[in-house]
């Protein structure tokens, strides 16, 4: 064992050196606006979010990093991770009772914001303090105060929203399917060219839930009910029924689904299925920009409606720039940075933000946006808007679709 | 000799160093799959059908494509040997080994898939009706997209391992094999084999190991059902419901102890005289 | 002779080289369509849109920093041990072996998560050296492999020649040993720094994200269905040990006896 002192001898001195816990301890959510800009100004921020989209990364990288610099001197670290990676890595950081850590700013909702916030990996309550959020943003908005279910609490900020369409290619389909019913016969009658994702994919589980949606006597007895109080088998056995009907005529006769949205892109893009689907209305721009998707592609929504859902920005516990943080959302909030979103350009998301709240030329502004051909019209997606039903129903979807649907 | 002795010793201090570090991870990570419950979560995954079935079709897949793996290498180093003494065959050879697993998953899906370079070009070329007539070989439910990656993949592994064994057989055994009688056969088993039989089954047990663990290729290449334990694994640790994460830990414990066991019995049965012997008199 | 030199080259061509080759115009020119009838539309976007990224070039350079240290730690060890196994007698050498070979046994995000709280308590995690240590977990093994290959090929009697003729223990290792090990060092550079390269998961968890490298901003993009891109970075990625075994190559040129750098292993 002599050998071993030594590597022992080191450990305890970095373990001695490292006990020291941060002197920063102050509670910013409570401090003055002044106080946290200045406290923020030269400091750097970083933001942890999923990397995945080059728009998205634009967005951040061309817009949101020089703006960000210029308005308030925060130098912006855009890092690429998944965010239950982040979560995971701020759990194992709390066991470690890690006071300082390395994330500032995360992009969260769902089930993610609900394991976040039972786990206490937020810093709390801080909405409050953001003056564009107080100013220019409906407050009492239920789409804001619940998220999946879970209580929202002033402990994430609204960024966006998105709300859930299909893709199809007007060049090989005139009328697109109008209901849930007439959908499952159009895929028997156009045999392998309709697909879905996995029940465990983000979009997969989205399109599974509509599903369940339009089995319900009606969507509110699903999205108004938590899981554990509700009796859904009648629902969930016409659920069941409904996919499986559907699965022989599916691509590959529903014996692979695909694994990715990407997947299901990649199908679409190559003609291979005739449909694809997304949860973000403009996500087909893009795509069509790069030659991914065909030119003549368009979006459609099915009765009883489509699901659409906030997405949010939160605060770790052990962020260690609080005021940078604070200040990047704000102004992530700020009306000019959401028209910026909203243009087709980079990102191209629709904006949560209140428009009767906005003074007059900002609001033209947004309202003389061009969104792009295959965008669906504004009032069209908020007629047929439906919330998100609680996060549980989205675990269930995966257990049960798993069981019932595929091992069948 | 006696200082020569010494300084072996002194020479596996880094190493023992170093593996301190994997020991302490897993010892952790053994700790964390008991969760304070005793072995409740080993039962609980046991008697899991979707787990046993992801072991079934790991160890299945795994095992395909190390097998498939290693003859093919096999084959390729013993024919072709003498030509990969050169640098630039050799490099060629090596091309897959310049990219990461995921990196050239994604490449056998650009051109296998349904969608890919290769039914396309055969579609195009009036060899196919329409590309979705090319046989499903990407994420198909018996993994062959799997074993096509890892076979592509660590065929020049195998090569790479074998090649210097067989530069350094001395063909004077071959003349030797020949001057009695022997043929080809006998060639292969009397020279080639004891030679190799070391370096096969440390090349076997390290591709099977990383086959039958490794979470990117099967994550990328394999299907919804049946699906590798890595995925599993991955999907009950890192799912939204942080209660499986002990089973995580207890899937991946048991993978583990189930390699360590291969590992060791293998070289117990290497180590015995017999091999030593075929092994030559380097030692 | 010459048939089997057809042969290997049909070989070599059909699986190796022309994958590559469409992988390259692929990230020359948009996502191919030829069932539609479109032909080959060629371009630089694969590559522009992988330049714009801003993370690219760090993530490139503490990769390759990364690769260049698991590479010196690994040739170190793989050495030290190569050697002492080589050396070492019969009794008990299963089970040493068997010992060294088990970080590639365990999966290496069993020890990365078993890890991670010791590495935040020493102040390891979101740091360079933490994610150069896990990155020795699935390289090491490989190293102490073929370095203890290369020492029985090498024979005990040639390690025992320099230290009758009173050679001390490194000049032994650079005039004798390093020479004849360059066929070893060579493989290494590949493997090392390839694996190196190959690690999502645990250096994302502990890198944390402090430490960016270059699957990190790769595997998101996994999910994009602009094969372009994705072709412009898999030979982005692969460049990079290239690149790096060149340099390893041409400091080789420095060891003695470097005339005959392939042929002298015998």
């Amino acid at each position: 064992m002599k050998k071993f002192i030594p590597f022992f001898l080191l450990a305890t001195l970095f373990l001695t050196a490292c006990s020291e816990t941060s002197t920063n301890n102050k509670d910013w959510t409570e401090a003055s606006w002044e106080e946290i800009e200045a406290a923020a100004e030269g400091t750097e921020v970083r933001l942890y979010m999923w990397g995945g989209d080059e728009g998205i990364n634009a967005y951040i990288d061309d817009y949101v990093t020089p703006q960000l610099e210029d308005q308030y001197g925060v130098s912006l670290k855009r890092v690429p991770l998944d965010t239950p990676e982040i979560l995971q890595k701020l759990q194992t950081e709390k066991q470690a009772n890690k006071q300082d850590g390395s994330v500032d700013v995360i992009w969260i909702n769902g089930e993610n914001f609900k394991n976040a916030k039972e786990n206490e990996l937020l810093i709390g309550s801080f909405t409050e303090v953001l003056p564009n959020f107080n100013d220019y943003y409906n407050t009492e908005d239920p789409a804001f105060q619940t998220d999946f279910g879970t209580k929202v609490e002033g402990m994430e900020a609204p960024w966006g929203k998105v709300q859930f369409v299909f893709h199809y290619d007007s060049e090989k389909i005139v009328n697109p399917p109008a209901t849930f019913e007439e959908l499952q016969t159009w895929v028997s009658q156009n045999p392998g060219k309709f697909t879905y994702p996995r029940a465990e994919e983000f979009t997969g589980n989205a399109f599974l839930r509509h599903v369940l949606y339009s089995q319900a006597e009606k969507p509110s007895d699903i999205y108004e009910q938590p899981l554990e109080e509700n009796d859904i088998t009648p629902t969930a056995e016409r659920t069941w029924s409904y996919l499986n009907e559907m699965e022989n005529d599916l691509w590959r006769s529903g014996e692979h689904y695909p694994n990715s949205l990407t997947e299901l892109d990649r199908l679409y893009s190559q003609g291979e299925v005739w449909m694809t689907m997304g949860y973000n209305e403009s996500r087909a721009e893009s795509l069509i920009e790069e030659g991914v998707f065909p030119e003549s592609t368009r979006s459609f929504v099915m009765e009883p409606g489509s699901i659409g859902n906030t997405h949010f920005l939160s605060i770790p516990f052990n962020s260690p720039n609080q005021p940078g943080a604070l200040a990047a959302i704000n102004f992530m909030l700020s009306p000019e940075a959401q028209l910026e979103k909203y243009k087709p350009d980079d990102w191209g998301e629709n904006t949560p933000i209140s428009f009767d709240q906005l003074p007059e030329d900002i609001k033209e502004e947004f309202e003389s946006v061009e969104r792009g051909e295959s965008v669906l019209s504004t009032e069209e997606l908020e007629e047929s808007f439906l919330p998100e039903s609680e996060a549980a129903y989205v675990d269930w979807m995966k257990e049960q679709w798993f069981n019932e649907v595929v091992q069948k | 000799m006696k200082l020569f002795k010494n300084r072996t010793f002194l020479l596996f201090l880094p190493v023992a160093i170093f593996l301190m570090i994997p020991f302490y991870g897993f010892i952790h990570a053994v700790i964390q799959s008991l969760g304070g419950e005793g072995l409740a979560h080993y039962e609980e995954i046991l008697s899991s059908e979707r787990f046993l079935s992801s072991v079934w079709f790991s160890v299945r897949t795994a095992g395909i494509a190390t097998l498939v793996s290693i003859i093919l290498g096999l084959g390729f180093t013993k024919f072709f040997h003498p030509l990969l003494t050169n640098i630039s065959p050799r490099l060629m050879v090596w091309i897959p080994m310049l990219f990461p697993h995921f990196v050239w998953g994604y490449m056998v899906i650009l051109m296998l898939s349904e969608t890919g370079w290769l039914p396309q070009i055969l579609a195009a070329a009036g060899w196919l009706e329409t590309p979705s007539n090319f046989p499903v070989w990407t994420r198909d439910p018996e993994g062959i997209g799997i074993i096509i990656t890892y076979v592509w993949k660590e065929v020049p592994l195998v090569i790479l391992l074998l090649f210097p064994v067989y530069a350094s057989i001395r063909p004077e055994y071959y003349a030797l094999v020949d001057s009695l009688g022997g043929n080809a056969w006998h060639r292969f088993t009397t020279v080639d084999l004891p030679h190799l039989l070391p370096v096969l089954v440390e090349t076997f047990l390290i591709i099977f190991s990383f086959t039958l663990a490794a979470y990117e290729v099967p994550a990328l290449i394999g299907t919804t059902f049946p699906e590798m334990i890595s995925v599993l694994g991955y999907e009950w640790f890192y799912g939204s419901s942080w209660d499986d994460r002990p089973l995580a830990f207890a899937a991946m414990v048991m993978t583990s102890l189930f390699l360590l066991g291969l590992t060791l019995m293998s070289y117990y049965g290497l180590s015995r005289p017999r091999w030593r012997a075929m092994r030559g008199d380097r030692q | 002779m010459i048939l089997r030199k057809a042969f290997f080259l049909i070989l070599i061509l059909l699986f190796f080289v022309i994958p590559l080759t469409a992988l390259l115009l692929q990230s020359l020119s948009a996502p191919w369509r030829f069932h539609t009838g479109q032909g080959i539309d060629w371009g630089w976007q694969g590559y522009s849109t992988l330049f714009e990224n801003p993370q690219l070039w760090e993530a490139t350079f503490i990769s390759i920093w990364i690769g260049f240290a698991v590479l010196f730690i690994n040739v170190t060890l793989g050495l030290f041990t190569g050697k002492a196994l080589a050396s070492y007698p019969y009794r008990g050498k299963a089970w040493l072996e068997a010992l060294l070979l088990s970080p590639i046994l365990i999966p290496s995000l069993a020890i990365a998560m078993g890890l991670h709280l010791f590495m935040i308590r020493i102040g390891l995690a979101d740091t360079f050296w933490g994610v150069l240590l896990i990155h020795l977990v699935p390289t090491v093994p490989y190293s102490i492999k073929i370095f203890h290959n290369s020492y029985q090929q090498i024979g005990k009697t040639m390690m025992e020649q320099p230290h009758i003729l009173g050679a001390g223990f490194w000049t032994q290792v650079f005039t004798v040993e390093l020479p004849l090990l360059k066929p070893a060092i060579r493989s290494l550079t590949f493997l090392t720094i390839v694996i190196s390269l190959s690690q999502y998961a645990i250096t994302a968890l502990i890198g944390g994200g402090r430490v960016l490298t270059l699957p990190l901003v790769f595997f998101p993009f996994l999910e994009n269905a602009n094969t372009s891109i994705m072709a412009a970075f898999s030979i982005w990625f692969a460049l990079i040990p290239v690149f790096m075994y060149i340099i390893i190559e041409s400091l080789m040129m420095f060891l003695p006896y470097s005339r005959l750098p392939w042929r002298n292993h015998r």
